[in-house]
């Protein structure tokens, strides 16, 4: 049975460290095995990088500890724990003339006693590692000369060169574009599964964090929140609490993996008078507005949608009232009543960039005899396929009403903003 | 072309300081004609007699009491100098670091000004008792300054920089205060301050010679890590650099070197800083080349400078103004140099 239990490389038990009064880790705890992919997510401040200190051995624990491949990091010296473990860390610039060749070099150094010169092995192990990371091209060229991906590669050709069990990374790719942004994480999974290197990553893009690592750690405050696969970890409820704002979470189709998409962080709810809105859609395109509406603060319903659409599913995520048909049907009569109930008591309505046919321009049926005011997306009129019935039902509601038309909903937001704005003068009345 | 420069760079600039050092020997004020120079050159060196009878034993005295002793102390102490400036700034990542930094010059004159104002004329193996003083102040002053920046077991940096200054600063008001109490000091003391190799000889080689040795066998073996050291010192840890240790043992050997030199010689200003410099324009920042080529580079610029000081006026010119005469405009040269050029 001991054979199959994955070997235990590094563990955290309860770690305390503090730069002066100001504990950081706050009792992290963690155990990471051998063959691991490991993400560290969270927002700024949560002590990841600190982690990092702590195991480099740059910052005494307060209490708890780590324990390195069953000894105490403590009773490790410099030079061991370099044999151990190797750090990537976020970006690094010298002002010397250190060739690419010299730095990579340098990871061999705790192979190296004062005594002994660099053998040829050493400059094998150099030469491979220069390889994997593609920078042998460039070996004799001076490091402050290379652009950050390169700069980047021949950090991690160091790592690879210091030729350890673990390999830590502090935000490898935040100085990078997105070209080197992925060309660095699959080279650090190559690393991890080619030659089985234990990855403990600190990431900030959540994103990639969720593609490449095969394990997260969430943490917040220097503990840990969740601790799982990105599947269990990356949820609207657990980055909520962690990061302090609305995040959208769906399966990312191409690769099986949860991906985010953040919507937004600043309120602008106090300047705005709170207005009941009502939102024709149930396409693609009225996702945006949607969530402009709802972030300032109106009360917003939506109807008649399809289930799937992408206005369905951002209304689901905001948790905006709509009127739901089922996908790929004509909005029945029963859903159209209840629509234009849900429309009653608007003070606005827009009906947004959506083709009408003949499956739902019975959205547009009644609305003349509603007390909100009407706005009407011009684009609608080249999306028509309902042989005329649109210009009837627009003719219908003129007869009765004001119909607004707008060119976009930028427009409709602008009036919405100037209409609920509240005066400062009577505010402070 | 670099690698052939490495080959057969160091075996040129050795080759190239005996040279300095032979032809040093024959010029100087005293008149003794170039080829009675080599003889008593040959004699003393090799035993090989040319013809002894015609030469006076005080130009044989002169040759070889005076001024050879002189221009090997001028090459050990220029090369421990720009050693210790090259150990310096590789380990303060500061390129104004020099040897004087921890306050090591300032405790030296301060010995150097109590020996002198109390005339102090005791002697400890024929070194004078000022120097000795001078080195008990340097060594002082480094530990001082030193246990001041302790903190636990680490040594910050920053710290040992300011506590330097700050030391430095201190001791330099207390010499200035002796000046004032002690005015018909004040010249002695401004001479010492200058740094001079006048009237110094076989018996200061010898006494400075194992300081300088050991330190630079230290030193050497820690080439390597000062060149990690140059990334920082937290990726340093990272690649197995005992950064603690390392820092003591460069900042200990350094300022033993230094304060050895000082106490002999006096303050020797520029040597330790500029030195490095110019070497690390051609060899490049690696501690391995920059260390030993500083050494003998920085050699070959004393004996030069001091050959000058000795040489140039009927009157023996203080060898630290030589030395910042030189080296200010000529840095200053290669700054501009290496702006222009993106050397």
């Amino acid at each position: 049975m001991q054979r199959l239990m994955p070997k235990i490389m590094l563990k955290f038990e309860d770690v305390v460290a503090a730069y002066g009064e100001r504990n950081v880790l706050q009792g992290f705890s963690a155990t990471i095995c051998q063959g691991e992919f490991v993400g560290l997510i969270g927002p700024n401040g949560t002590g990841k990088s600190t982690l990092l200190k702590c195991l480099s051995g740059l910052l005494p624990l307060k209490s708890g500890e780590i324990v390195l491949e069953a000894k105490n990091n403590r009773d490790y010296s410099q030079r061991e724990r370099a044999q151990m473990v190797a750090v990537v860390p976020q970006s690094f610039d010298i002002d010397y003339d250190f060739t690419v060749e010299d730095i990579v070099l340098m990871g061999r150094n705790p192979y190296l006693s004062y005594k002994v010169k660099e053998s040829q092995n050493d400059y094998d192990i150099v030469t491979e590692a220069m390889r994997m990371t593609k920078t042998l091209s460039f070996k004799k060229r001076y490091y402050k000369n290379l652009s950050g991906g390169e700069k980047q590669r021949v950090i991690i050709a160091r790592a690879i060169a210091q030729d350890t069990d673990i390999v830590f990374l502090d935000e490898p790719t935040s100085a990078l574009d997105i070209h080197h942004q992925i060309e660095v994480m699959e080279l650090i999974r190559d690393l991890n599964l080619k030659k089985s290197v234990t990855v403990v990553a600190v990431l900030h893009d959540i994103n990639l964090a969720s593609r490449y690592c095969n394990r997260l750690i969430l943490m917040k405050d220097g503990q840990v929140v969740t601790d799982g696969t990105p599947k269990d970890v990356i949820t609207e409820d657990n980055l909520k609490k962690v990061y302090e704002m609305k995040m959208f979470v769906q399966e990312n189709k191409l690769f099986g993996k949860p991906e985010i998409i953040p919507l937004r962080v600043i309120k602008e709810t106090e300047d705005y008078r709170s207005l009941r809105i009502h939102v024709i859609c149930g396409g693609n395109k009225a996702s945006q507005i949607l969530e402009e509406l709802d972030a300032l603060g109106h009360q917003v319903t939506a109807g008649v949608v399809n289930q799937g659409s992408d206005d369905w599913t951002i209304c689901d995520v905001l948790g905006i009232p709509m009127v739901e048909e089922s996908p790929f049907t004509s909005i029945s009569e029963e859903k159209q009543q209840e629509n234009l109930a849900m429309m009653a008591d608007c003070d606005f309505i827009l009906i947004s960039d959506l083709p009408f046919g003949h499956g739902n321009i019975n959205n547009l049926l009644g609305l003349e005899n509603l007390r909100g005011e009407i706005y009407y997306h011009q684009n609608c009129s080249n999306n028509d396929f309902t042989e005329g019935k649109l210009t009837r039902c627009l003719e219908q509601i003129r007869a009765k009403k004001m119909l607004t038309e707008i060119d976009d909903h930028q427009e409709f937001l602008e009036i919405v903003k100037n209409r609920s704005l509240i005066e400062k003068e009577s505010r402070s009345i | 072309m670099k690698s052939r420069f490495k080959k057969y760079g160091m075996l040129i600039s050795i080759i190239s300081c005996i040279i300095i050092i032979y032809l040093c020997t024959l010029l100087g004020v005293a008149s003794i004609s170039f080829l009675d120079a080599n003889k008593i050159l040959l004699n003393q060196l090799f035993h090989i007699d040319l013809g002894m009878e015609n030469i006076s034993a005080g130009a044989v005295a002169i040759i070889w009491n005076v001024r050879l002793p002189r221009i090997i102390l001028a090459f050990i102490t220029g090369g421990a100098l720009a050693l210790c400036g090259a150990a310096y700034q590789g380990i303060f990542k500061n390129p104004m670091a020099d040897p004087y930094l921890l306050g090591v010059s300032s405790g030296a004159a301060l010995g150097a000004s109590i020996g002198i104002v109390l005339n102090f004329s005791g002697g400890f193996l024929g070194l004078s008792g000022t120097a000795v003083l001078a080195f008990i102040g340097s060594f002082a002053t480094i530990l001082i300054v030193y246990n001041i920046s302790k903190v636990g077991r680490k040594v910050p940096v920053a710290t040992l920089l300011l506590s330097g200054i700050a030391i430095g600063q201190t001791l330099s008001a207390i010499i200035s205060l002796l000046m004032i109490f002690n005015q018909e000091d004040i010249a002695k003391i401004m001479f010492w301050t200058m740094g001079s190799l006048n009237g110094l000889g076989w018996v200061q080689v010898i006494a400075v010679l194992p300081y300088v040795l050991l330190g630079c066998v230290i030193l050497l073996t820690s080439v390597r890590e000062l060149d990690i050291m140059l990334l920082g010192e937290d990726t340093a840890t990272q690649l197995g650099v005992d950064t603690e240790r390392l820092k003591k043992k460069v900042l200990i050997s350094s300022s033993i070197i230094t304060a050895a030199v000082v106490s002999v010689t006096g303050i020797i200003g520029f040597v330790g800083l500029i030195i490095p410099h110019i070497v690390r324009m051609v060899t490049g920042p690696k501690h391995r080349v920059l260390v030993p080529f500083s050494l003998l580079f920085g050699g070959a610029f004393l004996i030069l400078c001091d050959t000058l000081a000795r040489t140039v006026t009927g009157q023996e010119i203080p060898v630290g103004i030589i030395t910042a005469a030189f080296g200010g405009p000529f840095f200053v040269f290669l700054l501009r140099r290496r702006k222009k050029g993106g050397m």
